[in-house]
């Protein structure tokens, strides 16, 4: 799923946010990445999705060349992963629907299709009943669960979220990661950056230790491993 | 295009004119008031080119003969200009005919001929007219050079002086374009910039979840070409009715003077109009999208 072979990148202020990187992520697999604030965890993503390109070093991600892509063909690839983020970012003026239909509708997907497919989302994220509402109608959680449903709503082979739980509290953010467990359950990657210890050593996934940009640790079925 | 996907561009496209809509009113007046003046410079040099083509054929020369010439000599010369390529009509004008006439036009001030008493300056001439309006230069020089003939004139200032105001209304035309449309594009893309800012976040989530740079781009490119299209549909129609209203005008107390007919030559000024309305409205939303947009 994802190959990430002595990765690098530097930002043009010569800040190393990535240095000499190895990550194997496979299909099916549920991944923490965790480190201290500024470690280098969104850099990890924006790569995985193409927002950045590395300074150096291989990237293939669902079978994508990233480096080598021509920029007609990163829509395709970010059609294959479903990212979230800390600040959910929805449309206001858009209600629940509205925002995850909009996914299927810049893509171009047909439409009969799209009742379908976004109730079927809403039930896995648990709010069916809250369709009609505007963002600001709903709790912080609540939102989450919309930007997943969204996320989601193309059956991406990867999900990528940056610090989905940041704005949320514990309760609610167990809410989120037992949306994450499911959807992992049904076969879907997912890759996590995190500062949350508390989920992290209760999950007992695989965790991949960012420091300064370098990997320091990578275990199966690991713990956050050291206090913050 | 898909035509889920086209319903949607469409709907984008008109919510943001009206989101945007003092820009929107400013961006279609600008466009028609640069429309409307290219449209009246446009209309003012088409005419101004029929007219010096029209006087270029109706101008005649004039050759005037050399005094005490014998009728053989005449008759000679005569036969010589109509032995040439391109001339329509000689016409032979006595001394006596051409006094006659210059009196008729003097008509009230006749009396500044009393002191020539009884004599008469005038030469004899032929009245020569050319079947091509290129002609004229060639032929008159050809004739001035003829045996007997004391020179060959016709209204080389008056044409030199048409065609001098043409290429005058040429240039002005073609500065104040330049400005107008430097103009229009500011403000064309200084409005769909602010629709690129206003749904900036709209754009980043397009982008996530994998919409392609065109679908991206479409909807802006769409409301340039409608802005760039209101802007030129209301310069047409005050260009049309300008027009008319001055074709009305001339013919109704000019009416030799040679207009261009208003069908189908406005027809064809309201198609460039519209089109070039249109062009200036992608062209402008293309930079704004190339300086705002990096998809
Ligand atoms: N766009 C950028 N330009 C320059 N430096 C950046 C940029 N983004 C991140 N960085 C730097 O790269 C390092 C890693 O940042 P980031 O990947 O955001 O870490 P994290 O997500 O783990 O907090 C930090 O030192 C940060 O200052
Ligand atoms: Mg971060």
């Amino acid at each position: 799923m994802i190959h990430m072979k002595d990765v690098s990148k530097i930002y043009e202020n010569g800040a190393v946010a990535l240095d000499h990187v190895n990550i194997d992520i496979d299909k099916g697999e549920f991944v923490f990445i965790v480190g201290a604030s500024g470690a280098g965890k969104s850099t990890f993503i924006k790569l995985l999705l193409r927002e950045a390109l590395p300074t150096e070093g291989s990237l293939t991600v669902n079978g994508r060349n990233v480096v080598a892509m021509e920029r007609q063909e990163v829509p395709y690839l970010r059609r294959g992963l479903g990212v979230i983020f800390q600040d959910y970012r929805l449309l206001p003026e858009k209600t629940v629907f509205e925002n995850i239909a909009f996914a299927m509708q810049v893509i171009e997907a047909p439409r009969r299709m799209m009742q379908r497919s976004v109730n079927s989302v809403l039930d896995i994220v648990g709010l069916r009943e809250k369709y009609k509402c505007f963002p600001s109608q709903l709790s912080g959680g609540e939102q989450q669960r919309v930007a997943i449903a969204r996320a989601i709503v193309n059956r991406p082979a990867i999900v990528i979220a940056d610090e989905p739980t940041g704005n949320l509290d514990p309760e609610t953010s167990w809410d989120i990661m037992d949306i994450f467990t499911r959807i992992n359950s049904a076969g879907t990657t997912i890759v996590m950056a995190t500062h949350d210890k508390t989920i992290v050593d209760t999950m007992q996934k695989r965790v991949i230790a960012i420091e300064d940009g370098r990997i320091v640790r990578d275990e199966q079925r690991g713990g956050y491993g050291y206090e913050d | 295009m898909k035509i889920r996907t086209s319903e949607y561009m469409i709907r984008e496209t008109f919510l943001s004119l009206k989101r945007n809509n003092w820009m929107t009113v400013a961006s279609v007046g600008t466009v028609a008031v640069s429309l409307f003046i290219f449209g009246m410079f446009l209309i003012l040099a088409m005419n101004m080119n029929k007219m010096v083509a029209s006087l270029e054929s109706q101008v005649q020369i004039s050759v005037y003969l050399k005094d005490d010439l014998s009728k053989g000599d005449r008759k000679d010369i005569e036969t010589d200009i109509r032995g040439m390529q391109g001339i329509a009509t000689v016409k032979f004008v006595s001394r006596d005919e051409a006094l006659q006439r210059f009196k008729e036009r003097l008509g009230d001030q006749k009396f500044l001929l009393d002191a020539l008493g009884d004599a008469n300056p005038l030469p004899d001439a032929f009245e020569v007219t050319v079947t091509h309006p290129d002609m004229v230069r060639t032929a008159a020089e050809a004739i001035g050079n003829f045996k007997g003939v004391e020179s060959a004139k016709y209204g080389q200032d008056v044409i030199q002086h048409l065609f001098d105001i043409t290429r005058l209304i040429r240039i002005m035309g073609f500065t104040l374009m330049a400005l107008l449309a430097g103009a229009t594009l500011f403000i064309i893309s200084n409005t769909i910039r602010l629709t690129v800012f206003a749904r900036r976040k709209e754009i980043a989530i397009m982008k996530y979840v994998g919409a392609t740079d065109w679908f991206i781009r479409w909807p802006f490119l769409l409301e340039g070409m409608v802005l760039g299209f209101l802007g030129g549909v209301i310069a047409v129609v005050l260009l049309n009715s300008v027009y008319s209203a001055i074709v009305v005008k001339v013919y109704s107390t000019l009416a030799f003077f040679p207009l261009i007919q208003e069908y189908p030559f406005l027809i064809y000024v309201t198609l460039l109009i519209l089109v070039s309305g249109m062009c200036i409205g992608a062209l402008g939303s293309t930079i704004s999208l190339k300086r705002f947009l990096r998809v």
